[in-house]
C-alpha cells in the first residue's frame, strides 16, 4: 500500500505541472484579461489600462508570468486576486465550507437514491420497476441543471412560497432550519442529476456481476438470496461505480458551477463563474489546480478502495 | 426504502410547517432588500471597476449627479463655477477651482471632514504607489492648497471642463490611510469610512452586504428613514427575477427589458423608467473593414434599418430611437441634426452610387470583393441578440451580407480595445459630462481613446478639443451642437435606441427618482422612505 501511494504521488507531480502550464496558457489565450472589464466605465481611459497592466505585471512575457506564479504557488503563496486585491487563499477558503456542505449533502443523497435504484433495477431487469427507474434516470441525465433549478424555484419559491429561492442563509438567520431550507433545492438538483447517472452505472455493473460463476456458486451453496445480492454481488459491483463517484465528487467539490450560480450559493462554483467572467487569473488558477489535485487524489482513493471491495483487484 | 420514504415525508412536512415564514419579509423602513447582480470587488470608490451603488450609500462625493444629470453639491457647499467665482481661468492656460466644504460634516468615526482629506486624495491618486481605476482629471492637477479646513483650492495645469465631477467619488480619509498601501488596505477597502447616511455593518463573502444607517448623519437626525439596506448578490438574472416575484427581494435595478413583462403588474411593485445616458448603436470599424470609410455606404446602412420597428416589436416600446451619441437627458443635446428614416430604396441607390453592384447571389460586390462583414455583440442579452438578427436580415434585403457573432463581455471589451472587429452592436454608457472627444477625435483611437470607428475628421477633432477647453456652458453647447451635426451628417456610426433603465422598486417607496448615469439609483438614498 505504501509503495502504491508513493508511486502514484510521484506520477501525479509531473501530471499536475503539465496541467498547470496548459491551463495557464489556455486562460491567457482567452480574449480579454483582468483589466478588460474596466473598459465599461466611460471614465477609464485606455491610458489607465496601460498603467494598471504595467502595475499588475500583466505586460511581462507569458513564460515569465508563469514561472513567477508557479514558484510562488508551490511555496504556498497563491497571490492576490486581480479583482478585489485580497489574498487568493483567503477567497478560496472562505467559499470552501459552502461547497463542502452542498456537495456533501448532495452526494450522500445521491448515493442513497442510486444504490437501491441501481440494485433493484438490475435484479428485476425488464420489470415495470426497471423501466420506471430507467425513465427517471434518463430525465435526470438529460435535464439541464440550470433549467431544473429554475423550475424548482418557480414551484417552491414563487408559487408555493415554501422555500427561499436562493442563497445560503437569511441575514440574521443562519440557524440549522434556515440552512436546511436553503439547502433543499440546490442539493436536490445535484443529487437527482448525479443519482440518475450513478444508478445506471450500478445497474450495469450489477448485471455483469450477477452473471459471474461465483454468484451462481454462492446461490447453489444455499447462501440466502439477500446475502448473495448485497454481499457477494454488490461489493464487487460497487468497485467501478465507486471510481466514477469519486471523480464526480472531485468535480463537484471544485465547484458545482451551474447549480451554485442558479441558486446564488456562495461556494467555489460561483466563485469560479465570477472569476471567469472577470478573468481573475490568480483565483482561476488556484481553483483549477485544486480541482486537478482533487481529481488525482480521489482517483488514488478510489483505486485503493476498489481493492478493499473486490479481492480480485490488486494495487499496481 | 420505507424508512427513507418516511424521512422524506417528515422532512417535507417540517418544511411545509415553516411555509408561512419563508415568503420573504415585506419592504419596510426597518429593512429594504436589493437583489444585486454581482458582488462588488472593493468598496473603495476609487479602486472599484463596477457600479458604485453600495458605495454611494456610504461614501459621499463633493458633488453628485441628480436624476436630470445636473451636477449638484453634496459635501461641497456649492458647485464652483465661473459665475460664482469658484473657478478662475489663469493667464498661463491653467485653472483654479475653489471647493468650499460644508461645515459640520464628519467621517463616521467622528473626525471632521476637511480640505486636508481632499488634498490627500489627489496626492494618493497621483502617487505611483496606488493603483486607482482611473486617474482622469487628477493627472492634470499640479497642486492643492488648503488655506483653511473648509477650503480646498485645486490648481489644474490646463483647462478641464468636467472639473465639477472631479470629486464625485468623494475623498479618502487621510487619518486612516496616510502612509499606507491603499491597494492592500483591506480594512478600508472592505469597510470604507465615509460621510454618507449608511455604513457597512456586514459583508458576507458571496452572499450579501448589509448597510446600517449611521447614528448622526450630518443632514440631521430624521434622515435617513430606512434603517437597513441589504444587498443580496444574485448574479443569475432569472433567479433575481424569481426573487422579486417571490418577495424575497424588494428592489432590482436595471431589470433586463426582456423580463419587463414578467414583473410589470406584480402586486406591491412599481417599475420606474429612467431614460439613460447611454445609447445602443452599431460601430463601423473603418480600419478593419475599409468599405465603411465611404460615407455613402454608412448612410445606406443607416437607411436600411427600420429602427422604429425594432423599438415597437423587439423592445416592446420601452425605449425611444436614438439619433446620436448625446442623449436627450444631457444639457448638450440637440435635435437639429440630419436623420435617416427607414428607406431601403434610398439605401440601394446609395450603395449603387458607391459602386457596390448586386452580384449573382444577391450580395453586392465591387472589384471582386463582396460587401460582407461580421457583426459582433455580447452574448447573454436576449434583446441584443434579436436586434443583431434583425439588422442582419434587413441589411441582407439591400444586398449586404452580415454574419452575427456572440462573445462574452470580457472578450468583447478586449476585441474593441484591440480594434479587432468589423462591426459591433453595443452601448456606451456616456460620461455625465458631455465629452465626445474620446469617442470621435481622430487621434483618440485605441489605445489612446475609444474612437473605435477609426473615423477621422479634422474639423470634428478641432471642435471637440475646443469644447473640452471651454468652461462657459452656452459656448460649449454651441460647439457640441456643431459636433453632433457633423457626426449625424457623416453617419459615423448607426445609433439605434436610447437605453432606458427599468428599476423595480416597492410601490410604497417614496422619493425614488432613478438616475440616468453610473451614479446609480441610490444617489438620494437618504431621502427614501416606505409609506
Amino acid at each position: 500500500m505504501t509503495r502504491f501511494l508513493f508511486r502514484r504521488t510521484a506520477q501525479a507531480v509531473p501530471l499536475l505541472l503539465l496541467i498547470s502550464a496548459l491551463v495557464f496558457a489556455l486562460l491567457h489565450a482567452a480574449p480579454g484579461g483582468p483589466l478588460a472589464i474596466y473598459l465599461s466605465n466611460p471614465n477609464v481611459r485606455p491610458q489607465d489600462i496601460e498603467r494598471l497592466r504595467h502595475a499588475l505585471g500583466l505586460d511581462r512575457p507569458l513564460a515569465e508570468q508563469y514561472w513567477a506564479w508557479l514558484g510562488a504557488f508551490v511555496r504556498g503563496d497563491w497571490g492576490y486576486s486581480y479583482s478585489d486585491g485580497r489574498a487568493v487563499a483567503a477567497r478560496v477558503w472562505e467559499r470552501l465550507p459552502a461547497t463542502l456542505e452542498l456537495v456533501g449533502v448532495a452526494i450522500v443523497a445521491a448515493v442513497v437514491l442510486a444504490l437501491p435504484a441501481g440494485v433493484a433495477s438490475a435484479v428485476k431487469r425488464g420489470s415495470r420497476l426497471d423501466r420506471l427507474v430507467a425513465a427517471l434516470a434518463m430525465t435526470g441525465i438529460s435535464l439541464p441543471a440550470f433549467w431544473f433549478g429554475l423550475l424548482l424555484q418557480m414551484i417552491f419559491a414563487v408559487l408555493l412560497g415554501w422555500l427561499p429561492s436562493s442563497g445560503r442563509t437569511v441575514p440574521g438567520g443562519g440557524d440549522l432550519i434556515d440552512h436546511l431550507r436553503h439547502l433543499v433545492m440546490p442539493a436536490a438538483v445535484l443529487a437527482f442529476v448525479q443519482a440518475a447517472g450513478w444508478s445506471r452505472y450500478l445497474r450495469g455493473s450489477m448485471i455483469a456481476t450477477l452473471r459471474q460463476p461465483f454468484v451462481t456458486a454462492a446461490a447453489a451453496r444455499g447462501v440466502p438470496r439477500r446475502r448473495v445480492l448485497l454481499r457477494h454481488a454488490l461489493r464487487p459491483a460497487l468497485g467501478p461505480v465507486l471510481a466514477i463517484v469519486m471523480v464526480d465528487a472531485a468535480l463537484l467539490v471544485s465547484g458545482a458551477v451551474v447549480t451554485e450560480s442558479v441558486f446564488a450559493w456562495p461556494g467555489l462554483g460561483s466563485l469560479f463563474t465570477e472569476s471567469l467572467a472577470r478573468r481573475d487569473y490568480t483565483v482561476l488558477m488556484a481553483l483549477l489546480m485544486l480541482a486537478s489535485f482533487a481529481i488525482v487524489a480521489l482517483n488514488v482513493v478510489a483505486d485503493a478502495a476498489h481493492t478493499l471491495l473486490d479481492a480480485r483487484v490488486a494495487l499496481t | 426504502m420505507r424508512r427513507a420514504a418516511a424521512a422524506t415525508v417528515l422532512l417535507a412536512t417540517a418544511l411545509a410547517g415553516c411555509a408561512r415564514r419563508s415568503a420573504g419579509v415585506p419592504p419596510s423602513n426597518d429593512l429594504l432588500i436589493v437583489g444585486y447582480d454581482r458582488e462588488p470587488d472593493t468598496l473603495n470608490r476609487f479602486s472599484t471597476h463596477i457600479l458604485e451603488d453600495i458605495q454611494t450609500c456610504v461614501v459621499e462625493g463633493l458633488t453628485t449627479t441628480d436624476e436630470k444629470m445636473n451636477v449638484v453639491p453634496l459635501v461641497a457647499e456649492r458647485v464652483p463655477t465661473l459665475e460664482n467665482g469658484g473657478v478662475v481661468l489663469r493667464a498661463d492656460g491653467g485653472m483654479d477651482v475653489a471647493w468650499k466644504l460644508r461645515s459640520g460634516v464628519t467621517w463616521h468615526d467622528g473626525t471632521p471632514f476637511t480640505s486636508a482629506d481632499v488634498k490627500f486624495t489627489v496626492d494618493a491618486i497621483n502617487s505611483p504607489s496606488y493603483n486607482p481605476e482611473s486617474t482622469d482629471g487628477f493627472d492634470r492637477i499640479s497642486a492643492v492648497d488648503t488655506p483653511d479646513p473648509l477650503t480646498a483650492i485645486v490648481h489644474y495645469r490646463e483647462i478641464y471642463a468636467p472639473y465639477d465631477i472631479q470629486f464625485i467619488r468623494g475623498a479618502l480619509p487621510r487619518h486612516v490611510l496616510e502612509g499606507r498601501d491603499v491597494d492592500r488596505a483591506q480594512d478600508y477597502n472592505r469597510n470604507p469610512l465615509g460621510t454618507g447616511p449608511y455604513r457597512v455593518a456586514e459583508w458576507k463573502a458571496g452572499e450579501y452586504i448589509r448597510l446600517e444607517r449611521v447614528a448622526h448623519y450630518w443632514r440631521g437626525d430624521p434622515m435617513p428613514a430606512v434603517k437597513q439596506i441589504l444587498f443580496m448578490f444574485v448574479p443569475n438574472t432569472n433567479t433575481r427575477i424569481n426573487q422579486l416575484k417571490s418577495g424575497e427581494v424588494h428592489i432590482v435595478a436595471q431589470v433586463p427589458w426582456d423580463k419587463y413583462k414578467e414583473v410589470v403588474g406584480l402586486p406591491g411593485l412599481a417599475i420606474r423608467r429612467t431614460p439613460g445616458n447611454a445609447y445602443e448603436h452599431v460601430t463601423l470599424n473603418e480600419r478593419q473593414f475599409p468599405p465603411f470609410a465611404d460615407v455613402r455606404v454608412r448612410r445606406a446602412l443607416t437607411h436600411a434599418l427600420d429602427r422604429e420597428l425594432y423599438v415597437k416589436t423587439i423592445l416592446d416600446g420601452l425605449a425611444p430611437v436614438a439619433h446620436g451619441p448625446i442623449q436627450p437627458v444631457s444639457w448638450a443635446y440637440t435635435d437639429k441634426i440630419v436623420r435617416y428614416p427607414f428607406d431601403p430604396a434610398r439605401a440601394r441607390t446609395l450603395l449603387d452610387e458607391a459602386g457596390w453592384r448586386v452580384g449573382a447571389n444577391g450580395i453586392r460586390e465591387r472589384d471582386g470583393r463582396a460587401l460582407a462583414f461580421t457583426l459582433i455583440t455580447q452574448a447573454g442579452y436576449a434583446i441584443r441578440e434579436s436586434v443583431a438578427q434583425a439588422i442582419a436580415r434587413q441589411l441582407r434585403d439591400v444586398g449586404v451580407d452580415v454574419k452575427v457573432e456572440l462573445h462574452d463581455g470580457t472578450a468583447i471589451s478586449a476585441l474593441w480595445f484591440e480594434g479587432k472587429f468589423e462591426a459591433m452592436l453595443h452601448w456606451w454608457q456616456m460620461p455625465s459630462d458631455p465629452e465626445l472627444t474620446t469617442f470621435f477625435a481622430a487621434d483618440r483611437t485605441p489605445p489612446s481613446g475609444r474612437n473605435i470607428n477609426y473615423f477621422s475628421s479634422a474639423e470634428l477633432t478641432t471642435l471637440l478639443y475646443e469644447s473640452d477647453r471651454t468652461i462657459d456652458r452656452e459656448a460649449r453647447k454651441r460647439l457640441l451642437a456643431r459636433a453632433q451635426a457633423i457626426i449625424a451628417d457623416q453617419a459615423v456610426e448607426i445609433p439605434l435606441y436610447n437605453v432606458v433603465k427599468l428599476d423595480a422598486i416597492p410601490a410604497s417607496l417614496q422619493h425614488f427618482t432613478g438616475n440616468p448615469t453610473n451614479t446609480g439609483i441610490f444617489w438620494n438614498v437618504h431621502e427614501w422612505e416606505i409609506k
